[in-house]
């Protein structure tokens, strides 16, 4: 336990970290608070008032139908995240046993779940949630199906990788000899000691998620219309860039904050969870004269 | 090594058959029919016989499976259900435009990414490396149709410098008519490689910096540009041409939304027409090429490690 209040301390430290975190939550907070704050229906057509530049009455202007763009932003950031967040979960409950069964039995059924990890990273993974999700019919189940897929395969690596070295540690050996069943050591034993790069990796597919849910939501494969997304609300901004470019501004720079402070977060949480990049407040060593170094090497 | 090549090539063919059975499962198992989407809803039953007659799409699914698998042996990809056209052919039509497109990308990315790593490590933790480490933060945040469409509405319809379309259009003239309507959708599908590989730069960099060799090379008193530029860059570009001949094996399958934008004719948008009109061996014919091609792009990327590190054998 104490060592988590160590790495939450070095964590909280990183300022990059900490505003990410912030930021993040701050997201959080008002794109789930959506119906008290928006200011208006996302979906309410108000032809009256279409394209209308940014003012008092509307933040971030109005689009072709006179939607405010504001509250579409905030409605739209309740798609992404959520989207974001389940397939973080889609990628951990597929991907995390996957790995951790193959990489500690090993063998056979290792090199056969690894040939089909390969086959599936070989297709670039915009095109082949472009396919799953362009087959399956745009459905918000099928994006969160589809980016699932593509994310699980490589989270399935990567725990398999960390089970491989995981397996030969002391604690696992001492842990079979106490008579512990191997479902045991995977789940429990082996999994808590690789949590940390799993959780780095899961922020990893998080910005992923988000940046690929627009992206799909832009080409028109997300949700159906009405709804306000992102990456759809761009595709719509595309044609009146010249006419109306506030209608673009505002959920792109939504995109970008939310992936910005992922990603902080993300790397704030790599270096907490590795004892080896902290910052230990310690008095400065005085470097070592480098001719003296190099007349020690040169010897 | 040609030992290790030999089994790298060999898997080849491995993976692809797993890749081309998941895909034919993949547009199987899905609902939604061609011939229903090609003819109209009003079509007679007898004419959607004959076109399933027509693309083996009566027959059972192991079948239709070895049949395409027979042709693709043959060098045969199918006919498109849709297109009139051949999957070759339209292939032959749209992989060069995407290549020209990832090259211009890779170029862009190439140019930026190369003086920006070395300042960055030269200069680190100095303001000017923090401008660099801020430029590929914010490059890994905004994706790129995002980034597109802001540079549409700066370069092409406020400047009026650079034209949006014209790319896979013929009546283009001159060099600049052939070069400018590349520039904005390269800019914008390479940035995120720009930022990559400049991150990669920087840190591979300030590595080599680090080493006896280039302190052996200070110490001799040689000047610091031969010291940074043969003895360290040419060591700290051995993981970045490898890191860059990949992600251009990569862009080939990220252009979808740039190819959209710009309405270029490139094999992101075959294969989403291909998906919503469910033309399934339009599908199947370019992801397996795809695949083939990252696939590809992957074994020269470790050729090429091993040829410019003499210390790396397979």
């Amino acid at each position: 336990m104490s060592t988590l209040r160590l790495a939450a301390g070095q964590f909280l430290r990183n300022r990059a970290a900490a505003a990410g975190l912030i930021c993040l939550l701050l997201l959080c907070i008002v794109v789930t608070l959506a119906p008290v704050i928006a200011p208006y229906n996302p979906i309410q057509i108000n032809l009256g008032a279409k394209l209308q530049p940014p003012s008092a009455t509307h933040w971030f202007g109005t689009d072709y139908f006179g939607r405010d763009v504001f509250s579409r932003t905030l409605y739209g950031g309740q798609l992404s995240l959520s989207v974001g967040l389940a397939v973080v979960l889609f990628a951990f409950t597929l991907g995390v046993p996957i790995g951790l069964v193959s990489g500690f039995v090993g063998g056979r059924l290792d090199n056969l779940v690894m040939r089909l990890t390969d086959a599936f990273l070989t297709f670039p993974p915009l095109l082949l949630a472009v396919a799953i999700v362009g087959l399956l019919g745009p459905d918000m189940r099928n994006v969160v199906l589809a980016l699932g897929l593509v994310q699980a395969p490589v989270l399935a690596r990567m725990v398999r990788g960390s089970t491989l070295s995981a397996r030969e540690e002391v604690y696992v050996r001492a842990a079979r000899a106490l008579g512990a069943s191997p479902l045991r050591i995977m789940f429990s034993e082996i999994l808590r000691n690789i949590m940390s790069p799993i959780v780095v990796q899961l922020t990893i597919v998080f910005s992923a998620a988000v940046v690929a849910e627009a992206s799909l939501s832009f080409l028109g494969l997300g949700a159906p219309p009405p709804q306000p997304s992102w990456g759809r609300d761009l595709s719509d901004a595309r044609n009146y860039l010249s006419d109306a470019p506030w209608m673009f501004l505002s959920p792109s720079a939504a995109i970008m904050l939310c992936v910005l402070s992922i990603n902080f977060v993300g790397d704030g949480l790599r270096d907490a969870l590795d004892p080896r990049s902290w910052r230990v407040r310690a008095k400065p060593v005085p470097p070592a004269a480098p001719v003296a170094v190099l007349s020690e090497d040169l010897a | 090594m040609i030992r290790v090549l030999a089994v790298r090539l060999a898997q080849i063919p491995l993976v692809l058959v797993v890749v081309s059975l998941t895909i034919f499962a993949v547009t199987r198992a899905t609902p939604g029919d061609p011939v229903q989407i090609m003819l109209g809803m009003q079509s007679s039953p007898e004419a959607a016989a004959a076109m399933r007659r027509e693309f083996n799409l009566d027959r059972p699914l192991p079948v239709q499976y070895v049949l395409w698998v027979d042709k693709l042996l043959h060098g045969n990809l199918g006919e498109s259900i849709r297109l009139n056209q051949s999957v070759t052919s339209l292939l032959a039509q749209t992989l060069p435009v995407s290549l020209k497109l990832a090259s211009a990308a890779m170029l862009f990315a190439l140019c930026l990414a190369l003086p920006l790593g070395v300042i960055a490590a030269l200069w680190r933790n100095t303001w000017l490396d923090y401008l660099c480490t801020g430029y590929t933060v914010a490059s890994f945040a905004i994706p790129n149709f995002a980034l597109a469409l802001i540079l549409i509405y700066v370069f092409s319809m406020k400047l009026d410098w650079l034209p949006i379309t014209g790319i896979g259009s013929s009546h283009s003239t001159g060099l600049w008519g052939a070069i400018s309507p590349f520039i904005v959708p390269a800019i914008a599908l390479g940035t995120l490689q720009t930022a990559v590989l400049t991150r990669l730069l920087r840190a591979s960099m300030i590595d080599v910096l680090g080493q006896e060799y280039v302190r052996v090379a200070r110490a001799k008193g040689l000047l610091p540009r031969t010291v940074i530029l043969v003895h360290a860059l040419k060591n700290a570009l051995i993981p970045f041409v490898t890191m860059a001949t990949i992600q251009f094996g990569y862009m080939i399958g990220i252009q979808v939304t740039i190819e959209y934008i710009f309405a270029i004719p490139g094999v992101g948008s075959a294969v989403l027409n291909a998906v919503i009109n469910r033309d399934f061996p339009v599908i199947q014919g370019f992801t397996l090429v795809i695949a083939a091609f990252f696939l590809c792009a992957n074994i020269v990327a470790d050729l090429l490690y091993a040829v410019l590190d003499p210390r790396i054998r397979y």
